[in-house]
């Protein structure tokens, strides 16, 4: 998957992100996968627990749709479009570092069937603007991403 | 000996009529007129300050600002020096009577109240730990021992983190037999909390401070709310 590093950390090309909320979009029609960034997981450290919102929960863009606590931080997913969590990726309940190992693929955290997504994918950055976005913010931030083991690699 | 550096404005400056604002919204407090007497300039509040030893900070700088009504060192002071404080009261043994400790916590209200990014920047560290007390009734958590969050504890925090519940088990009382929160916290003292919280403001402190963990904390508590009952109740 193509894909960019800045500082260590990852940014996939295909998907869009709400780059203010590090999180990343994948849109099949009108139902989308949501899930953390490299960024986020970086920044939130080993995650102890991910508790998603239930399914069948409406939610409005930048709602919570999940609490993820690390050791010493708390802070919400917070939903990048306005629509119902259809399905929460179960394997979290157990094994929240998913997330940090795989925060593009394995740790998703739910999907959603959005209601307005095209007006809110067109919100959101992707492809070169996406890493550039990245870059600016990691730059200004001064972030540097640090992985677990076993995380995904991506070559 | 290393100098106090006060010339370090950490956070972004704002008008001196903003500066003179904040220090009127401290003067207001009614604790305001019974910590602040008077400086000798003695030092044994400094002397007896466990911060002043280990970082780059005075209560007596603090009382002193205070005392002056210098606004600009003030707000200086209150962008970063009152968060060295470990709110022990040890200056309480001033002479005059003055209290640094009670001055840095009106200072810190007012702070916090006001949203200011020094109160943001100060508590972020406890973020889980608000989450926890406000959402489960205890405010920490065994699971908190992590090698990333309590590296001071040595490698010793690698084995509780790895065998915590088993530790948990250990303990006699079934109520410690948590990892998520310190004890078994009954869902009827639960909701008492939540309305004590909606009831005295603090959900509004919180607002100011951090909104994505009272975005969090909303959630958690409605429904739970709801569940019980109240379902007038809203925090937005």
């Amino acid at each position: 998957m193509a894909h960019e590093e800045v500082k260590g950390c990852v940014i996939l090309k295909d998907l869009h992100y709400s780059v203010q909320d590090n999180t990343w979009v994948k849109a099949d029609g009108d139902v989308v996968t949501i899930g953390m960034t490299d960024i986020a997981q970086s920044l939130a450290g080993p995650i102890l627990h991910a508790k998603t919102k239930s399914v069948g929960t409406a939610r409005k863009k930048g709602r919570p749709i999940a609490t993820v606590e690390s050791g010493k931080w708390v802070g919400p997913v917070k939903s990048p479009v306005t629509g119902e969590i259809i399905e929460v990726n179960e394997q979290l309940a157990g094994d929240a570092q998913l997330i940090n190992r795989s925060p593009y693929r394995d740790g998703w955290v739910v999907k959603m069937k959005a209601s307005n997504l095209e007006a809110e994918l067109a919100e959101m950055t992707t492809g070169e603007a996406a890493v550039e976005a990245y870059r600016q913010k990691i730059e200004q931030d001064g972030i540097a991403c640090t992985h677990i083991d076993d995380s995904d690699t991506y070559d | 000996m290393m100098a106090l550096d006060l010339s370090q404005n950490k956070h972004a400056d704002v008008s001196y009529e903003e500066k003179e604002r904040l220090f009127e919204e401290v003067k207001a407090d009614e604790r305001w007129h019974h910590v602040l007497y008077g400086c000798y300039e003695c030092g044994i509040c400094v002397a007896a300050c466990p911060s002043a030893r280990f970082y780059d900070f005075s209560p007596r700088v603090i009382a002193q600002a205070v005392a002056r009504e210098d606004i600009d060192l003030i707000y200086t002071l209150m962008s970063d020096s009152i968060w060295d404080c470990s709110q022990c009261f040890s200056c309480d043994r001033c002479p005059r009577q003055n209290s640094p400790g009670q001055i840095i916590t009106v200072m810190r209200e007012v702070a916090v109240k006001n949203g200011l990014q020094t109160a943001k920047d100060a508590l972020q560290g406890y973020g889980r730990i608000i989450y926890k007390i406000m959402a489960t009734g205890s405010q920490v958590s065994p699971d908190m021992l992590q090698p990333d969050a309590f590296p001071d504890w040595g490698t010793h925090v690698y084995e509780i983190a790895e065998n915590l519940e088993e530790w948990r088990r250990a303990l006699p009382p079934e109520t410690l037999h948590t990892t998520e929160t310190g004890w078994k916290v009954d869902q009827k003292t639960i909701i008492e909390l939540y309305l004590i919280w909606h009831m005295t403001g603090v959900m509004d402190l919180i607002e100011g401070v951090d909104e994505g963990l009272f975005m969090i904390l909303v959630d958690v508590m409605e429904e739970r709310l709801e569940e019980a009952g109240y379902d007038d109740i809203t925090f937005d």
